[in-house]
């Protein structure tokens, strides 16, 4: 299974002998100050901004004039490099550049390399001290807490089993991944330890939510993974986030929602715009981008079974558990219900996809929810 | 603030400032690292224990024996070398290239890393940045170096 | 390879009625009285803030983890109550031995406020005020090309297995997610050095690539971690602490990147020697897959487009002269760099001194 170079270093005469010639000799070939590459100075366009990759998008180096189909390179050779014979093959997978690409993928990564928050010094722990939370409130704000740790790294998961089957010219993205696989780890790790300080731990699993993870991984494409990771199921966890940082139990938590909604728009922002360039470029993916959605909406109409989702949102929208509570925690619940799915078709009409919103199943949830609002 | 090099007060002087500039240590990340120096002065050694924990100098010691200290590494060289060193840190407000830490550590030739775990000597490389930094505060102390011929023009 | 639902939940009246009985205000609270341990964890030290290791406690901690996980295949985070049904999320790495480390939730921890952004944390405008001469300048380029496909292939290992990886183990996975963060890091700043610098690019390299190529297809996890963590990051090390003397600005650059790559040592040998400790009878297999696997250090350290760059850096010119001198100052440069890796796996239970033939190849006095 694994992988052997076409030359082994230890034995082969010529390699050997040329690089013990070189360092007894100081006798250099330096053919590669000849290399046929581009020369380039880039500088910040902006200098409070720094050096940014889109200042890089020069010429053969840059990524607005990458061609669809990567065709000349299938090594690590960095884009734009002098390319010699006998790189070996990196077996990439995806070599189109509508199946991975976004408008605005350089300023995504920029955004997210410098707004790298730290969950164990950026929350204010010191100061949970103050509160304490009823225990209904604590109970069902616990619960909440461990869905969201749950589900936070399969945006870790799935862009990183992508990541290395990517072209190699697709760096910009294969970064994105990688400061999203980071954004994720510290989602689950804010969520586990402000769950951890409540004094209730973590609660129950989601059986509904965990089959949601798996129809996540399992994508057949990275267009599709892609399109129901950031888009749809981010989506709908930005709007939650949005709802949770209204229904906070403390300023703490309302700090920790509004950084943790700040990684997950970006990501939300890359999944639009990506989706957005798979329609401009890639038409014909249309009806499969159709197909994929309807499944994914399934799923999420299965979430109705995840009661340990659905019933600590009502008690802390509601603020308790007596009969006043509830009623208005069902009301709130009932609007952040049909605005998730609102937003949901309102995004994929941004992205060019207007006519999800009356091809979806999900009219079913929505209708059923404004019966909810309309009995209260 | 005028101190000796090498003294006890020349750490403590450093701490203080490192402690003045808290926001900018704080930036750089958790410094977490107990390491020796160790300043060779022909029969004799300066040795001082420094110990750093979250984002300060928690602990500055002159010890007579760095060999019985639980330290990751130990940065040693002459005297000489030292002076030259911090000369160049206080002329340029921060070491250059061929007077930081790494460069002059980095194959044995001007000063030394000492230690008996790879861990503990990977620990200067994991915390490089802060090291240097808080090496270049000397830019800001004035620094009386012994008078004598190996370090009269060290530097200079 | 799709997964499909176990059921069109559109046409399930059963979850009709459920949605329509809770949104009526009857309520299940099934998850009410789940029976989980109750912890309220605080910081042990209120200025580190709040750290995993402060959540290190009972069914919730790492430290309680079993060296193999059997009860959990699903996301389900780690302490909270298992529901029958949660499904197989196709984990293939479930023993801890094969991936841990007990240094891992502080390196995690640390990676995360040793961050540092590229675009903003270097003084790019130092590099047109003080241009390096043109060959050091397209030393510097060739150097930086090297090492861009050299951290792109360090980005790539650990996302190659984080997914196989059981959720049980979430510092790892998550400190695995801070080394691709750091290598991405690696893969902007060399490539954002040598177009700022006046050259541009210069060229990919076969022998690097063939030899990184067979190190990121390593067979299993343990092995990858060994020649990335350790054999190969012990080699970068070497070349950032040789190349910090460029110019002050690659000094900064050199230093910040050493920082990362220290940290990924640091995993890589707490790993191995984690592993040894739990599976002793693995040593004589690593060695094995050593004695086929260095040769791939030589093959990157001594790939022209490596070697040559840093002996022109080394010598501070191409003139005849300093070429001789740079390739002196290099070859004491691999020797120090191999004898520093050899020391590290003697230190966690893989004494190669003997056994290794990079000594052989790196002697100061070697033909």
């Amino acid at each position: 299974m694994s992988y052997l170079s076409t030359i082994d270093f230890f034995e082969d005469k010529d390699f050997i002998d040329k690089y013990q010639y070189t360092l007894r000799t100081g006798e250099l070939d330096l053919s590669w100050m000849n290399a046929a590459t581009e020369k380039v100075q880039c500088e910040p366009q902006n200098a409070r901004r720094g050096l940014t990759f889109r200042d890089c998008d020069v010429g053969s180096y840059g990524f607005t004039d990458m061609p669809e189909l990567i065709r000349q390179n299938r090594s690590f050779a960095p884009r734009g490099a002098e390319i010699p014979a006998g790189v070996p093959d990196l077996q990439a997978e995806v070599n189109r550049k509508s199946e991975v690409w976004a408008y605005n993928i350089e300023g995504y990564y920029e955004e997210a390399m410098s707004r790298q928050w730290n969950a164990t010094t950026d929350v204010p722990w010191e100061e949970l001290r103050k509160y304490e939370l009823p225990e209904a409130i604590g109970k069902a704000y616990s619960q909440l807490l461990t869905f969201l740790t749950e589900v936070e790294m399969i945006a870790t998961d799935v862009p990183a089993k992508w990541m290395g089957r990517l072209n190699a010219d697709f760096f910009e993205v294969k970064n994105f991944i990688a400061t999203q696989a980071m954004d994720e780890a510290r989602h689950a790790e804010v969520f586990r330890k402000r769950a951890l300080t409540t004094g209730w731990g973590l609660m129950r699993a989601s059986k509904a939510n965990e089959c949601n993870l798996k129809f996540l991984r399992d994508a057949d494409s990275f267009a599709e993974a892609s399109l129901t990771l950031h888009l749809q199921a981010e989506g709908m966890v930005l709007t939650l986030f949005r709802f949770s940082e209204l229904i906070s139990p403390t300023e703490v938590d309302k700090k920790m929602f509004r950084l943790v909604m700040q990684d997950e728009a970006r990501h939300v922002g890359y999944g639009m715009q990506h989706l957005k360039w798979v329609l401009d470029h890639f038409p014909e993916r249309r009806e499969i981008i159709h197909r994929h959605l309807d499944e994914a909406e399934n799923f999420v109409f299965g979430g109705g079974y995840a009661t340990e989702v659905l019933e600590p949102f009502i008690i802390l929208s509601g603020k308790g558990m007596k009969k006043e509570n509830i009623e208005q925690g069902l009301k709130i619940t009932a609007q952040f219900n049909l605005k998730q799915i609102d937003e949901y078709f309102e995004r994929l009409d941004k992205c060019g996809l207007p006519e999800r919103r009356e091809r979806s199943k999900l009219a079913l949830a929505m209708e059923m929810t404004r019966a909810v609002i309309a009995a209260q | 603030m005028k101190v000796i090099f090498p003294s006890l007060e020349f750490f403590r002087a450093l701490q203080t400032l490192m402690q003045s500039e808290r926001e900018r240590f704080k930036r750089l990340g958790y410094f977490d690292t107990t390491f020796g120096v160790r300043v060779l002065d022909g029969p004799r050694a300066h040795q001082y224990v420094l110990r750093f924990e979250v984002f300060e100098c928690t602990e500055v010691r002159a010890v007579n024996d760095l060999g019985r200290e639980a330290v990751d590494f130990i940065l040693e060289g002459e005297l000489a070398a030292w002076v030259e060193m911090l000369r160049n840190i206080r002329q340029h407000g921060a070491a250059d290239v061929t007077h930081s830490i790494n460069t002059l550590t980095h194959l044995g030739e001007r000063m030394r890393v000492v230690y008996d775990d790879p861990d503990g000597h990977d620990k200067l490389y994991r915390f490089a940045e802060s090291v240097q930094e808080f090496i270049d505060l000397a830019a800001k102390l004035e620094i009386e170096f012994p008078q004598r011929s190996d370090t009269a023009h060290a530097g200079a | 390879m799709a997964y499909f639902a176990e059921k069109n939940f559109f046409e399930d009246l059963e979850l009709i009625e459920l949605t329509q009985r809770v949104f009526a205000g009857d309520l299940t609270l099934n998850w009410y009285n789940s029976p989980t341990e109750k912890v309220a964890c605080t910081p042990r030290d209120a200025v580190r803030g709040l750290t995993y290791e402060d959540c290190n406690v009972g069914t919730y901690g790492y430290g309680g983890l079993p060296e193999f996980v059997r009860n959990n295949y699903s996301m389900a985070a780690r302490g909270s109550e298992i529901v029958p049904g949660l499904p197989d999320l196709g984990y293939t790495i479930n023993r801890k031995s094969d991936v841990w480390s007990e240094n891992v939730a502080a390196l995690y921890e640390e990676a995360k406020t040793r961050r540092w952004t590229p675009a903003v944390d270097i003084d790019w405008s130092a590099l047109k005020a003080a241009p390096l001469p043109a060959d050091l300048e397209a030393a510097v380029s060739q150097l930086c090309t090297s090492l861009e496909e050299i951290s792109l292939v360090m980005m790539e290992l650990p996302s190659r297995w984080v997914s196989a990886i059981n959720q049980e183990f979430l510092e790892l996975k998550s400190y695995l997610c801070a080394q691709m963060i750091d290598e991405a890091r690696h893969v902007e700043i060399f490539r954002k050095r040598a177009l700022a610098g006046g050259t541009g690019l210069k060229r990919a390299s076969a022998s690097a690539e063939q030899a990184l190529k067979e190190i990121l297809f390593a067979e299993t996890y343990p092995e990858a971690s060994l020649a990335c963590n350790v054999m190969l990051a012990s080699l970068i090390l070497g070349v950032f602490q040789q190349s910090a003397a460029i110019s002050a600005v690659d000094a900064k650059i050199f230093r910040l990147c050493m920082q990362d790559t220290a940290r990924e040592l640091a995993y890589g040998v707490g790993h191995i020697r984690y592993h040894l400790q739990h599976q002793p009878q693995r040593a004589e297999y690593l060695h094995d897959y050593l004695d086929r696997t260095e040769h791939t250090f030589l093959g990157i350290a001594a790939s022209p487009e490596l070697l040559e760059p840093l002996i022109v850096l080394a010598g501070k010119g191409t003139s005849k002269a300093a070429l001789a001198d740079g390739s002196q100052r290099v070859r004491k440069f691999l020797q120090h760099t191999v004898d520093a890796y050899l020391e590290r796996l003697s230190a966690i239970g893989l004494d190669r001194r003997t056994r290794s033939r990079l000594p052989k190849f790196v002697a100061t006095n070697a033909p």
